[in-house]
C-alpha cells in the first residue's frame, strides 16, 4: 500500500548552519535514502533566497511536492513527499504538526537557542515516535484536520463523573481518557486547550510504548510553550489509558498506587466494555444510510472529530479501509483547502485567490471513478462522507443531510 | 507583419454605428479598390516576418480622407451625419477619391547619420529608413503586367506612401497619410528612379520638406487635429498594440513581482558575456529584478529535483515582497522557460496552462522555442508579446476601458478561465451561413481553412482543431478578439509565417540551399473589418509552389478575403440579433431569488425574459405599472407550460440530439422559437448540443418574487415549504444563472454572450458570476489532474497490464459540485437575519467519447433529479 502511495521524507535541519538534526522517512527504501548532496541543495536554495529575502515555500514537479518552512528562525524543515495526495494544504499541515510535535516534547527554548547541537540531535529522538506517526496515518485523521479523533463510550455519563472526581483528588483540572490512541473522554477544562495540543497530547499517548504509569514532562506549544508540565498517565486496561496534566504535585506513585485504585477499580466492568476490538464511532442507536462508506465528523466548536472508514452496515466490498481513509483524507484536504473556511492552525499565506470566493460554499461533492464524496458545512459541524458509486449523484445531498442528522442527532440542520 | 486601422473615435460618437460605417468601408471597397485596398496589401508585402520591428503597425489614416473626399463628391461640405442614402449613391461616389487632389508640405527631421550600414543597396531602402515611409515600386509594377499595364503603370513611377514605419520621423508628424504620393523632396522632384539620389544627397541630420500630392479633401490643421483627437480616444488595448509606450499601464503593473526569463542550463565557460544564462528576460523592473536575482533557485531545483524525483519541475511558490508568487517552468533540451507572477491574480494551476499556452503560441509563431528566444531580432518582438501577456494576466480589466462596468466585471472575472480554455468562444447562429470557399484561390498558396470570428465569437471555421486553437490562441494573445469586439476595425491585416504544431513534419532537407527547411511552410493571414475577423490558413509548397525566401501576402488573397467578409455584410445584424436576444438557455440573474433585492430591482431594468414579451415597458415606469406588466408576463409565461409537457419532459429540457444537420426546436419562456440549423458541413455535424441546454426548472409561479409584493414576508422568512407548494404548483421558472461548455474536440466553448450577462445586472449577479468562475477554475483544475491520469494510465495499459488500474483512480474525478449561499451586501435590518439563496456551481467531466466540460450554475431549489436530467439530455450519454 504504502509504495503505491508514494514515499516521504522529512528533513530537518538548522536553520543557520544547515546541520542536519534528523531525517525521517516513510516509503523509501533504505537504499534511496536521500545523498546528503541533495539535503545539502535542498537546504541551500533556501538559504539563499532567504539571504535576498525572498523565501521559498513550495515547489512541485510531475510527481513530487516539496515544501520547505522555517521556524523561528532557528529550525528547517524541509519535506519532499511523493504521495499522490500531497498537496500544500496537507504538507503544511504536516510540517506544522511536526514542529508543534518537537516543541511538546523538548520545549521551545530548546530549539530556539540552540546551544549543542549534538545533545539537541540525541533528544530530538525522543520525538521519533509521535513524528513517524503523522506520516503514516494510515486509517486516522487527526493530523490532517487537526481535530482530535474521539471515541464514543458505552455508558459516558458514570465514567464521565468518575474521570471529574478522579482529576479532582488529584489536584488537576486537566484529565482525559485515551482509548487506542483516541479520546474517549476529557474534563472540561482539557477541552480548552489548544485543539492542537488536544491533538498531540493524544497522539504521544497513543506513540508511547506501553507502561503501567508513566510521567512524563511535557511543554504545550500553545499554552505553556517554554515551561513544562507533567503528564501522567496510567493504563487501566490494555489498550485504555488515563491521563492527567498537573504540576509539581501529586507523584505519580499516589495516583497510581491510590487514586486510579480508588476511582477507577470499581468501574471495571464498564471500562471493559470500552476496549472492544472496534471502537464505537455511532452513537447509540444511530444508523448511517446505506451506501456510506467512510465518514468524518468534525465539531466545529470543540474541534474535536468522529470518524470510521468502516461503520456499521457498510458492508466490506468496494474500496479496502485504507483506500478509504486515503480518499477521505483527500478529499478533506481538497474541500478545507479550496471551499470551506479555514480553521486550525493558520497554514502558510495559501493561494489567496482560491480563498476569495466572494460567497460561502455550503455544500461540496466529488463524484470519481470509485467513489463518490460528500461535505457538508454546518454552523456546528462538518460533515464529510464517501459513498460508494453506485449512489446515484442525485440522492447525495438527502443521504448526507440524513446522515449528519443522525450522527449528530440534531434534526435542525 | 501587423497591420491596423481603427475606426476614428469621433466616428463612433457622431454616427451610428451599424448603418453608416459599414457603407463606408462598402463604397470604399467596391469603388475604390483599386486604390486602397491595393495599397493595403502592397503594403503588406514590404514587411517581412523578418523584420526587426516587433509589430509591423501602421497607422493608415485614409479613412478619414476617405470619407471627406466622398463627401466632398456627394454632397458638399455636408455633416459627418449625413444620411446613409447619400452614401450609397454610387454613381457620385465613383469620381470621388481620385477628383480631389492637394499638394501639402510637411516637415520632417532626418538624421543619416543614424543609419545603421545597410549598404545592400537595395531599392528605395533609404524612403523607408531615413524618413520612415514604405513604398513598394516592385509589386506594383508586376501587378502592373498582371493587369496588362492599365492604368497602375503610372502609379508605378509614383512615390506613393505604402505604409509608414513606426516611431520613424514620417509617422511622427502625423501628416503623412497613406496612399499620398511623395512628389518633392526639398522641392526636387521626386520619383521612384531618382529618390535613392536625392536622399543620398543629405548631407546630415537636417529638416526636409516633403511635398506630398494628397488626394484628401481636407485641410491640413483638421486632420492633424483629428488624428490627435482619435489618438486620444484610443483605448488601452489599442495602445497596447500598437507598442506605443504607455506609461500608465506600465506603470500599474511595475510594482507586482513578474518576470519571463529564458535560461540555458548549459554553462559555457569561454564566452565572458555577463549573466551568459540568461537568454531573454522581460521586464526589467525592480520588483522582477528580484526574481531574476534568485534565478540560481530555479536553475538549481530544477535540475535537481529532476535528478531525485525524475519528473520535471512544474512549479515553485516564493514569498517576495510580501507577496506569494508562483514560478512556473518549462523545460526544453536544456533550456528553461521561466514565468513568474503574484499568486493573487492568477492561481498555480492557471499559470500552468498559461505557460503551455504561452508556449504554444510562440511555437506557432517561431517554430521552436529556440528559435524564438535565441535570435536577436525578435527581442523587441518578444517584449511586446510578453508585455501583452504580463497585461492580460495581471489586469484583464484594463484593457477594455470600453465595456460598460458591469461587462467589464464579468471580463476580468471570466477572462481568467475562458482565457485558458483550450477553445474559442462559440456563438450559436440562428441562421445558416454562407459557407465561403475559397477553393479558386488557390494559386501560391493552399488554403488550409478559414475560420470567422464576429466581435470575438467565433462563427465558422474550416480548420481541423488544432490549428484553431493555435489560431485563436494568437489572436487571442495580441488581444485581436476583444479588439474586434470593441471597435469597429478599419482594416487589420495580419500576415505572418507560422508554424502550426501538427502539420510540421519532421525536418526534411531540401537540398536546393545549405540549410534546412520542412516541406511545406505555413502562412497566417488574418484580415479584420469592423467586427468580422478571418483568419486564413495559407501552405505554401507541398503541392504549390514552394516559397522561398519571406515572401509577403499577395494582395489577392488579402483582397479575396476581405470580398469575403464583405459579403457576410448581411449576417452581422442578424449575429448582433443573436447576441443582443436572450440566449436560449435562459440566465437568470440571481437577485431575482432574493426577496430582499425586490426594491432595488425595481430600478433596474426589465429582465430579459420579460424584455422580449414586454418591449415597451421602460426602466421608467413606476413601480406600480411595472407590477402590472410583470402579472402580464407571468400569465403569458404560464401559457408555454402545456406545449412543454407534451414535449414529454416536464421540465423543458429539451437535448438536443448528436449529429448536426437538424432542425431543432428550442422551447424558450420566451415563445420566440428559433430555428437553430447547424451548419453541418462546416462544423462535422457533431456540434456542441450544450448551447442547447436548458435547466429551466420549476419554481414558483412567479417569474420574480418581488412580483407579489404582498408575499414578500414570506419569502423573507424563506420558507421552504413555501417554494416547495410554488414549485409544484407552478408554472416554469429558469434557474439557470450562468453556463459554460466545452469542448475539446471542435476546440470551442459556449458561454452566454456578453450583452446577456450585461442584461443581468443587479447587485448580488455580477458576484456570482465572479464566484462562479473562480469555482470553475478550482474544478477545472482537478478536471486537469484526472485527464492527466487518465492519461498516464493509458500510456501504462499501454505498455503493461491493467491489473493495477482500479487501484490508483482514487482521485479521477467526474463531477465537482458546490454548493455556495450568499445574502445581501448591505442588509440593514437588524432584526432579521439576511435573506439567503443557494446555488450550486457543478462542473462536469466526459471523457467519452470525446472530452467534453460542462459547467453550470443554478438556483438551489432545482431538484437534483432534474439537473441529472437535464445533464444527460444535454450530452445524449450516460454517466
Amino acid at each position: 500500500m504504502g509504495e503505491e502511495r508514494g514515499s516521504i521524507t522529512l528533513l530537518c535541519l538548522t536553520a543557520s548552519s544547515g546541520v542536519p538534526l534528523f531525517c525521517r522517512s516513510r516509503g523509501t527504501p533504505d537504499k534511496h535514502q536521500l545523498p546528503f548532496s541533495v539535503i545539502g541543495s535542498l537546504n541551500g536554495v533556501h538559504m539563499f533566497g532567504a539571504s535576498l529575502d525572498v523565501l521559498l515555500t513550495a515547489a512541485c514537479t510531475a510527481n513530487t511536492h516539496v515544501a520547505w518552512r522555517v521556524f523561528h528562525n532557528s529550525i528547517t524543515l524541509i519535506i519532499l513527499s511523493s504521495e499522490e495526495g500531497a498537496s500544500d494544504f496537507s504538507l503544511g499541515r504536516l510540517l506544522d504538526n511536526t514542529f508543534s510535535a518537537m516543541v511538546l516534547i523538548l520545549g521551545l527554548e530548546e530549539l530556539v537557542n540552540i546551544r549543542n547541537i549534538e545533545r539537541l540531535k540525541k533528544d530530538l529522538r525522543a520525538c521519533y515516535k509521535l513524528i513517524d506517526s503523522f506520516l503514516a496515518p494510515l486509517e486516522r485523521s487527526g493530523d490532517l484536520t487537526q481535530c482530535v479523533e474521539c471515541v464514543l463510550l458505552p455508558h459516558g455519563a458514570a465514567l464521565q463523573e468518575c474521570l471529574e472526581a478522579f482529576a479532582g483528588a488529584a489536584k488537576s483540572r486537566f484529565g482525559c481518557m485515551v482509548a487506542r490512541g483516541r479520546l474517549a473522554l476529557a474534563t472540561e477544562p482539557w477541552w480548552q486547550l489548544a485543539p492542537q495540543e488536544l491533538l498531540l497530547l493524544t497522539w504521544l499517548v497513543g506513540s508511547l510504548p506501553p507502561h503501567a504509569a508513566r510521567d512524563y514532562p511535557v511543554y504545550l506549544p500553545h499554552g505553556s510553550p517554554t515551561v513544562p508540565h507533567r503528564l501522567l498517565s496510567c493504563q487501566l486496561l490494555p489498550g485504555l489509558e488515563v491521563c492527567l496534566l498537573c504540576g509539581p504535585s501529586p507523584s505519580l506513585h499516589t495516583v497510581e498506587t491510590e487514586l486510579v485504585p480508588r476511582f477507577w477499580k470499581p468501574l471495571l466492568e464498564l471500562l471493559q466494555a470500552c476496549v472492544s476490538p472496534q471502537p464505537l464511532s455511532l452513537p447509540h442507536g444511530a444508523t448511517l444510510p446505506l451506501g456510506v462508506l467512510a465518514f468524518l465528523l468534525i465539531n466545529r466548536e470543540q474541534r474535536s472529530s468522529l470518524s470510521s472508514v468502516q461503520p456499521p452496515g457498510s458492508g466490506k466490498e468496494g474500496l479496502s479501509p485504507q483506500c478509504r481513509a486515503y480518499a477521505l483524507r483527500h478529499f478533506y484536504a481538497l474541500v478545507t483547502a479550496h471551499y470551506f473556511p479555514w480553521e486550525g492552525s493558520p497554514g502558510p499565506a495559501q493561494e489567496s485567490f482560491l480563498a476569495s470566493f466572494p460567497h460561502r460554499a455550503q455544500h461540496c461533492y466529488v463524484v470519481s471513478t470509485t467513489h463518490k464524496a460528500y461535505a457538508i458545512h454546518a454552523p456546528q459541524h462538518q460533515l464529510f462522507l464517501l459513498l460508494a458509486p453506485h449512489v446515484p449523484t442525485f440522492a447525495l445531498r438527502p443521504l448526507a443531510t440524513r446522515a449528519l442528522q443522525c450522527l449528530t442527532g440534531d434534526t435542525t440542520c | 507583419l501587423f497591420y491596423l486601422e481603427l475606426s476614428e473615435g469621433e466616428d463612433e460618437a457622431l454616427q451610428d454605428s451599424t448603418s453608416e460605417l459599414p457603407t463606408v468601408n462598402h463604397v470604399r471597397f467596391c469603388e475604390n479598390e483599386a486604390e486602397i485596398i491595393r495599397e493595403g496589401s502592397r503594403k503588406e508585402r514590404k514587411y517581412e516576418p523578418r523584420l526587426k520591428k516587433i509589430t509591423k503597425i501602421l497607422k493608415k489614416k485614409s479613412l478619414l480622407p476617405k470619407q471627406s473626399g466622398k463627401k466632398g463628391a456627394g454632397d458638399g461640405n455636408g455633416p459627418p451625419s449625413v444620411p446613409t442614402s447619400i452614401l450609397k449613391h454610387q454613381s457620385t461616389q465613383k469620381v470621388g477619391v481620385t477628383v480631389q487632389q492637394q499638394y501639402k508640405e510637411v516637415r520632417a527631421y532626418v538624421n543619416p547619420k543614424r543609419l545603421p550600414n545597410a549598404g545592400t543597396g537595395e531599392q528605395l531602402k533609404l524612403l523607408e529608413l531615413l524618413i520612415g515611409i514604405i513604398h513598394q515600386s516592385l509589386w506594383s509594377s508586376r501587378r502592373a503586367e498582371e493587369q496588362d499595364g492599365s492604368n497602375k503603370g503610372i502609379s508605378a513611377e509614383k512615390l506613393v506612401v505604402h505604409g509608414l514605419v513606426p516611431g520613424s520621423s514620417a509617422m511622427k508628424t502625423g501628416q503623412i497619410l497613406i496612399g499620398d504620393a511623395l512628389v518633392a523632396v526639398n522641392d526636387v522632384d521626386v520619383n521612384s528612379e531618382n529618390i535613392e539620389r536625392v536622399l543620398s544627397c543629405i548631407p546630415g541630420p537636417m529638416q526636409v520638406k516633403l511635398t506630398f500630392e494628397t488626394s484628401a479633401f481636407e485641410p491640413e490643421g483638421t486632420s492633424q487635429q483629428r488624428n490627435k483627437q482619435a489618438q486620444s480616444g484610443m483605448n488601452n488595448l489599442v495602445k497596447l498594440l500598437w507598442g506605443e509606450d504607455n506609461m500608465d499601464l506600465q506603470l500599474a503593473i511595475q510594482g507586482m513581482p513578474h518576470i519571463v526569463m529564458y535560461l540555458t542550463l548549459k554553462l559555457d565557460s569561454e564566452t565572458s558575456k555577463d549573466e551568459q544564462e540568461i537568454l531573454y528576460q522581460y521586464p526589467i523592473s525592480e520588483a522582477s529584478q528580484k526574481l531574476k536575482s534568485v534565478r540560481g533557485i530555479f536553475l538549481t531545483l530544477c535540475d535537481m529535483l529532476e535528478n531525485v524525483t525524475g519528473a520535471h519541475i512544474i512549479s515553485t511558490s516564493l514569498f517576495l515582497c510580501g507577496k506569494l508568487v508562483q514560478v512556473v517552468y518549462w523545460k526544453e533540451s536544456d533550456k528553461l522557460l521561466v514565468i513568474g507572477l503574484p499568486a493573487e491574480s492568477v492561481p498555480l494551476s492557471q499559470l500552468r496552462n498559461m505557460i503551455t499556452d504561452v508556449v504554444r503560441t510562440l511555437k506557432f509563431m517561431y517554430g521552436s522555442l529556440d528559435g524564438a528566444f535565441c535570435q536577436e531580432e525578435n527581442v523587441s518582438r518578444l517584449d511586446h508579446f510578453f508585455n501583452l501577456f504580463f497585461q492580460r494576466a495581471i489586469q484583464p480589466a484594463r484593457l477594455n476601458s470600453n465595456a460598460s462596468p458591469s461587462a467589464q466585471y464579468y471580463d476580468s472575472s471570466s477572462a481568467l478561465l475562458l482565457d485558458n480554455l483550450p477553445g474559442v468562444r462559440w456563438l450559436t447562429l440562428p441562421q445558416e451561413i454562407k459557407s465561403e470557399d475559397y477553393y479558386h484561390m488557390r494559386r501560391l498558396y493552399m488554403i488550409m481553412g478559414s475560420c470567422l470570428f464576429y466581435k470575438g465569437y467565433l462563427i465558422g471555421n474550416h480548420l481541423p482543431k488544432e490549428d484553431l486553437i493555435d489560431i485563436s490562441l494568437y489572436s487571442r494573445h495580441y488581444c485581436l478578439l476583444p479588439l474586434a469586439a470593441e471597435e469597429r476595425i478599419g482594416q487589420l491585416v495580419i500576415w505572418r509565417e507560422v508554424f502550426p504544431q501538427h502539420h510540421l513534419p519532421p525536418c526534411e532537407a531540401s537540398s536546393v540551399t545549405g540549410y534546412k527547411e520542412p516541406e511545406a511552410r505555413y502562412f497566417l493571414l488574418i484580415v479584420g473589418l469592423r467586427h468580422f475577423m478571418l483568419c486564413v490558413l495559407l501552405e505554401a509548397g507541398g503541392c504549390t509552389s514552394k516559397a522561398i525566401g519571406n515572401p509577403g501576402p499577395d494582395c489577392i488573397y488579402i483582397d479575396q478575403v476581405k470580398a469575403t467578409i464583405l459579403q457576410l455584410e448581411g449576417i452581422d445584424s442578424s449575429i448582433e440579433e443573436r447576441l443582443e436576444s436572450p440566449s436560449i438557455p435562459c440566465l437568470s440573474c440571481a437577485d431575482w431569488f432574493l426577496p430582499a433585492a425586490r426594491d432595488k430591482l425595481e430600478n433596474f431594468t426589465t429582465p430579459p425574459i420579460f424584455s422580449k414579451l414586454q418591449s415597451t415597458s421602460k426602466t421608467g415606469t413606476s413601480p406600480t405599472s411595472k407590477r402590472t406588466l410583470f402579472s402580464d408576463s407571468s400569465l403569458r409565461t404560464r401559457k408555454p407550460s402545456p406545449s412543454r409537457s407534451s414535449g414529454g419532459s416536464d421540465n423543458g429540457n429539451e437535448g438536443p440530439e448528436e449529429g448536426g444537420g437538424l432542425n431543432l426546436h428550442a422551447t424558450t419562456l420566451d415563445q420566440v422559437r428559433k430555428h437553430e440549423r447547424k451548419e453541418s458541413q462546416s462544423f462535422g455535424g457533431s456540434e456542441g448540443s450544450g448551447n442547447l441546454f436548458k435547466v429551466s426548472k420549476k419554481k414558483n409561479t412567479l417569474p420574480n418574487p418581488f412580483h407579489l409584493g404582498n408575499l414578500k414576508k414570506n419569502l423573507s422568512e424563506k420558507d421552504p415549504e413555501f417554494y416547495n407548494t410554488i414549485k409544484l404548483t407552478s408554472g416554469p421558472e429558469n434557474t439557470l444563472f450562468h453556463y459554460i461548455s466545452l469542448e475539446t474536440l471542435q476546440g470551442i466553448f459556449i458561454t452566454p454572450t456578453h450583452k446577456e450577462v450585461q442584461q443581468l445586472s443587479g447587485s448580488i449577479h455580477p458576484q456570482l458570476i465572479k464566484n462562479f468562475h473562480r469555482c470553475c477554475l478550482s474544478i477545472r483544475s482537478i478536471f486537469q489532474q484526472t485527464m492527466m491520469k487518465e492519461k498516464k494510465k493509458n500510456a501504462d495499459s499501454g505498455s503493461n497490464s491493467d491489473s493495477r488500474k482500479a487501484r490508483s483512480d482514487l482521485s479521477l474525478v467526474r463531477e465537482h459540485g458546490v454548493l455556495f449561499e450568499c445574502s445581501p451586501d448591505n442588509w440593514t435590518d437588524q432584526k432579521k437575519p439576511p435573506p439567503t439563496m443557494s446555488y450550486w456551481v457543478v462542473g462536469r467531466l466526459f471523457l467519452h467519447p470525446k472530452p467534453q466540460e460542462f459547467y453550470v450554475c443554478f438556483h438551489d431549489s432545482v431538484t437534483e433529479v432534474a439537473v441529472e436530467l437535464a445533464f444527460k439530455l444535454s450530452f445524449g450519454l450516460a454517466t
